[in-house]
């Protein structure tokens, strides 16, 4: 009785849910305002392609910036007259895995791709490949197999832009922290080497303190709370997401400290918010409505028939304080 | 022929001596019983013997050889065998793979398990301790006996010259009894020699060649068994004389507390009985005749499909322990560990729990009512604890067996049912217990207790019904209670 | 030596001992404001803890508890959204949460079911039914006075935490001094002695998991106010945080045995590290290590000294 469910409890511990809207390391140069505009396609009458059903598979519902994409990849099918089956993997590869076969299962058109994890799912996209359905991937991408292409915003432009408005806002000089995502995630290593090479630039910012607050908002509150005891004196916070972005500055607000400066990275709703009535300094937005919407053009240029490029970086938007972005 | 000798053993534990000096003598192919009370040391001794524990001093010599017994791959080496009291058995595996288990090396190959070996092995032992049972089917399908088989089967299996048994006959029924000692008697054959440890001395007159007593960790004598007189033996186990080992009392009959005509359970096909009033009743039987089964549905823990039932003059039936307990029915469960005490409970927190709501104001526990509460009924039942604050585990069978019965009799039950409640304690506790039944007899409360000891149920009780395959055949007492009838019963066959 | 062992100090010794180390190491450790912030931090896990330890007594497990949590979160920050009453949006969280407790009790009692498995389900049900309520997205703008209840403080102590003491407080009474408390440990003790002794073991099980359900509820509560915030992925994994906190304070997974006392400890301890290893700038890679190993530590010195 007791060895068993020892042994469960350790097997269940291993299934940490692991969120935060990764991309992987693509380090394509292509910057932000590269090959695709925001608006749709040319291909938006095309009638070989209305009519015709793509797959969906996201890694996650459970998460806005996932929902946002969903219903990019909807409204844009919508008006393209393509169905969409969704397939929703709950942040487990082998779910998903299974999700992609059964969308192999059902001859769609083309398949959108959102991986759980660049491994595993390489082997889906490999299947896929073998039943000649093109596939996209959308914010992260698989390591094998091969992808028509790869739609995601750039997580190392993502950190050195938040970097430029933490040093702007700072005015060049003073004491900063920064909070990290989930330790190992491919957002987090990107947005922080971006980060970290950029604020390098400015001999006048000190990185004073350096934790992970697991992408999650509770978490970087209580962190905050903490990091604020040690360093009373702190200027600015940089928050690899906006979730710890809005638990670091509940954190601030708790604790009636003013003048400290937060930028964020995702472009969520409430975060823009914040950002519009001053109390976040700068967000960096993604665009995760824009990946669904690229995402579905390009399939609608591949079920035509027509070359689509190997990457396509969807734009990062800059929020500051009066920026019509609404966020997702 | 082997012979085996501890000399001077002893044996301290965080300072308490529990051995001191002892000697014991095992020859090949002689059985000699061990005797002594709970805590006298024996099963510190066996304990020695079988690699279990080191002794702080003291040898351990076979055929002239000292040897050095440091864990139990030591005894097995040694040929070294032990039948514990408490079942050591897988319940969720089968027969065969219980015999399996500490015996990997002789039917593994490459570490696939040799079935076909295994299981042909496993039956001719079976066959030999006369259990019929396929190897496959799982140990807790068995019933207690039978596991005990099982038991006896694995030491069997291991070849060994020198075998400890510590109470085998506790939880085995006539028959199967009968089998272990022609077990016993065709190993005396093949040279083994034998230890064996069990409070019913008409066994040890049976099996028995020399019997060495043990008293307060200490040596007291070796005698031969034959010529051995059984009050003496008791005295030296006890250290004072005893004059009767079954004190009964004359009966007075009452009113009729427990009725049942014809009452079918879904284990009991047929059962017919009374208790009154002022008298202990014996439900006597061979092991799985449907005693147990049929008093728990009595005491609502299972549940009476057909018949007639009437507890203090009332007809009626229980469905839960709770409707029983408030009418005035304890029930004694048969296995104190899983079903009378929690071991981890302190004797306080045992003894209060039926009657918590007595001892409670709005729902809080007075503690001060608690303790005294609990107080007096360990002295008026003299339970040896060092505090009533003692963890219920750490106290000896027969305490913790007098815990149980106090627990309920401060209940003030009208009727009070016993299964097996002397099993596997010693002569003392034992006696102290029939004292206690005696007394709540003579309070006009009536008995109703289950026993597979036979001298026990017919030196205590004042009649007997006897069952046979889940009906009861019929009663017997006063002149007619004896063995053979006892056993024509138990048989399936009528009283002439 | 033997005070140690009677009364179960050895997770308390652990606590004292990380505190001296902390105190040491950081300056800031053991100031007014960061004592609060420990406590503060504590609540939600040290609430969900003493729920898990009823649970746990009875020999059970409740591996629902973090969804229990975010469901009844959401449904609460739902209903201050659409204006209903602060108060009356509370108690229907907290009725959602005793729902959830009575369907695993149930469950567990009546349907003679495994805890470890029906709660297995329960969590994915309950996460599952946040996730249609809210869409994935989280609750926002939630009333000033109800963020009160979680940054507000009585007499400079932070209400949650006067909250959770309460609940300690008497979460300790019942399992100590009353009756209700003895049959809680006789049930996980020995389930077939506590029925011989006319528990109505069923009744009791369904309760215990009520009373976890409606802790959970309590954390969910107090969590949103903090943050302003209910979001659907709330309490995510909490449950292993509260199992966490029990095990450290001593109570047996078997059941039967075991305190509240030790499981605020626990909670404590875990509480501590996480605010000392921020205090202390540890690095992020290090942190899980050093924690399983305090955590290790803590358990020895607690099966050595018993």
């Amino acid at each position: 009785m007791k060895t068993w469910k020892i042994a469960a409890l350790s097997t269940l511990a291993v299934g940490v849910l692991v969120s935060g809207c990764g991309t992987t390391g693509s380090t394509s140069s292509s910057n932000t305002a590269s090959n695709t505009s925001s608006t749709s396609g040319n291909a938006t009458t095309s009638s070989s392609a209305s009519g015709k059903t793509i797959g969906f598979a996201v890694s996650t519902l459970n998460n806005p910036f996932f929902v946002a994409m969903q219903n990019g990849v909807q409204s844009e099918a919508k008006k393209d007259g393509l169905k969409v089956t969704v397939e929703n993997g709950n942040n487990d590869a082998a779910t998903q895995l299974n999700q992609v076969q059964d969308l192999i299962q059902q001859h769609v058109s083309a398949i959108l791709l959102n991986p759980v994890d660049s491994n595993s799912l390489s082997s889906a996209v490999k299947l896929a490949n073998q039943a000649n359905i093109p596939v996209i991937t959308l914010d992260r991408s698989v390591n094998f197999g091969k992808v028509a292409t790869f739609i995601a915003s750039d997580s190392v432009e993502a950190g050195k832009e938040a970097a430029d408005q933490l040093i702007k806002a700072l005015g060049g000089k003073g004491q900063v922290v920064e909070l990290q995502g989930t330790i190992g995630a491919s957002s987090e290593i990107d947005r922080e080497k971006g980060f970290d090479q950029e604020i390098a630039t400015a001999p006048g910012i000190k990185v004073v303190a350096k934790q992970t607050a697991n992408f999650d908002r509770n978490t970087a509150l209580n962190v905050m709370q903490n990091i604020l005891q040690a360093h009373p004196d702190i200027n600015g916070v940089f928050a690899q997401n906006d979730e710890m972005a809005l638990g670091a500055l509940k954190a601030i607000q708790q604790s009636g400290k003013k003048g400290i400066d937060i930028v964020g990275i995702d472009g969520e709703q409430e975060a823009i918010t914040d950002v519009n009535n001053g109390l976040i300094y700068a967000d960096i937005a993604q665009q995760p409505t824009q990946e669904g919407i690229l995402g579905v053009d390009n399939a609608v240029k591949l079920i035509n028939g027509q070359s689509v490029p190997k990457t396509v970086s969807s734009p990062l938007q800059l929020v500051t304080k009066g920026s019509s972005f609404k966020g997702f | 022929m082997g012979k085996l000798m501890m000399r001077g053993i002893s044996k301290s534990f965080s300072g308490v001596r529990v051995l001191e000096e002892v000697e014991l003598i095992v020859e090949g192919g002689k059985v000699v019983a061990l005797l002594g009370e709970n805590g006298a040391g024996k099963s510190t001794l066996m304990k020695i013997l079988t690699g279990e524990y080191q002794a702080d001093a003291g040898e351990i010599v076979i055929d002239d050889q000292v040897v050095d017994i440091k864990n139990v791959d030591d005894a097995k080496k040694h040929q070294i065998g032990m039948i514990h009291q408490e079942l050591n058995l897988f319940p969720n595996l089968s027969i065969a793979e219980n015999f399996l288990i500490g015996n990997e090396a002789e039917y593994q190959q490459s570490g696939f398990i040799r079935s076909s070996k295994l299981n042909d092995k496993v039956k001719s032992i079976l066959q030999q301790v006369n259990l019929q049972r396929h190897p496959s089917e799982l140990v807790k399908n068995l019933g207690i006996g039978e596991q005990q088989l099982v038991e006896i089967g694995k030491a069997l299996l291991q070849d060994v010259k020198y075998l400890v048994m510590d109470e085998p006959t506790a939880a085995l029924t006539e028959s199967e009894t009968e089998r272990l000692f022609q077990i016993i008697e065709s190993l005396k054959k093949n040279g083994v020699g034998i230890v064996y440890i069990s409070h019913r001395m008409e066994e040890l007159y049976r099996i028995a060649d020399k019997v060495s007593v043990l008293r307060d960790g200490r040596f007291i004598a070796t005698r031969d068994m034959k010529t051995a007189d059984e009050n003496e033996l008791v005295s030296m186990m006890v250290g004072r004389t005893v004059d009767d080992r079954y004190p009964k009392t004359p009966s007075n009959p009452g009113q009729v507390l427990l009725k049942a005509v014809d009452v079918k359970t879904p284990k009991v096909k047929r059962a017919t009985l009374e208790v009154r009033a002022g008298e202990i009743v014996g439900l006597g039987g061979l092991m799985g005749a449907g005693r147990t089964e049929l008093v728990s549905a009595f005491a609502g823990v299972d549940r009476i499909v057909e018949g007639e039932f009437e507890f203090n003059g009332k007809r009626t039936r229980f469905k839960t322990p709770k409707q029983a307990i408030d009418s005035g029915l304890a029930f004694v469960t048969e296995d104190r560990k899983s079903q009378g005490l929690i071991l981890p409970f302190s004797v306080r927190e045992n003894m209060a729990l039926p009657t918590l709501g007595l001892r409670s104001r709005f729902g809080f526990i007075q503690s001060r009512q608690e303790r005294d509460f609990t107080s007096e009924v360990v002295n008026k039942m003299r339970i040896k604890v060092a505090s009533i604050d003692q963890p219920a585990g750490s106290l000896s069978g027969g305490n913790q067996q007098k815990i149980v019965i106090g627990k309920w009799m401060a209940q003030d039950p009208v009727l009070l049912i016993l299964d097996e409640p002397t099993r596997g304690i010693d002569v003392g506790a034992k006696q102290e217990i029939y004292e206690l039944m005696n007394a709540f007899k003579s309070q006009g409360r009536g008995i109703l207790m289950i026993s597979s000891d036979l001298p026990e149920l017919m030196g205590i009780c004042d009649r007997i019904y006897v069952m046979h395959e889940g009906e009861v055949m019929g009663e017997i007492k006063g002149e007619e209670m004896n063995n053979e009838n006892f056993m024509k019963l138990a048989t399936g066959r009528k009283l002439s | 030596m033997n005070v140690i062992k009677k009364y179960r100090l050895g997770p308390l010794i652990g606590l004292v001992l990380i505190f001296i180390v902390m105190s040491i190491l950081s300056n800031q450790f053991l100031t007014f404001s960061n004592l609060r912030n420990v406590a503060l931090q504590t609540t939600v896990n040290a609430l969900l803890g003493v729920g898990m330890t009823f649970v746990i007594l009875t020999s059970g497990i409740d591996l629902s508890v973090g969804s229990t949590l975010a469901l009844s979160a959401v449904i609460s920050s739902g209903l201050m959204v659409a204006h209903v009453n602060v108060f009356l949006a509370c108690i229907v969280g907290i009725v959602v949460g005793a729902a959830g407790g009575a369907l695993n009790g149930l469950l567990v009692s009546y349907g003679r079911l495994a805890p470890f498995i029906v709660t297995l389900g329960t969590q994915q049900l309950f996460r599952g039914l946040t996730e249609v309520y809210t869409h994935g997205m989280p609750i926002f703008n939630l009333p000033n006075s109800f963020s009160n209840l979680g940054t507000g403080l009585i007499a400079g102590i932070p209400i949650p935490v006067v909250i959770a003491a309460v609940v300690f407080i008497v979460g300790w009474i019942v399992l100590k001094k009353t009756v209700v408390g003895r049959k809680i440990y006789a049930l996980g003790g020995n389930e077939k002695v506590a029925q011989l002794a006319g528990v109505k073991v069923n009744r009791y099980l369904v309760w215990v998991y009520v009373v976890a359900g409606v802790l959970a509820a309590f954390a969910g509560l107090i969590l949103t106010s903090r943050l302003g915030t209910a979001e659907p992925t709330a309490g995510t994994g909490y449950e292993l945080d509260a199992i966490t906190a029990v095990v450290l304070g001593g109570t047996s997974l078997v059941g039967g045995e075991g305190s509240i006392i030790g499981t605020l400890v626990g909670a404590l301890i875990l509480g501590v590290i996480d605010n000392g290893l921020n205090l202390l700038n540890v690095n992020s890679f290090w942190q899980d290590a050093v924690k399983g190993l305090i955590i290790l530590v803590a358990i020895l010195l607690d099966r050595k000294k018993n």
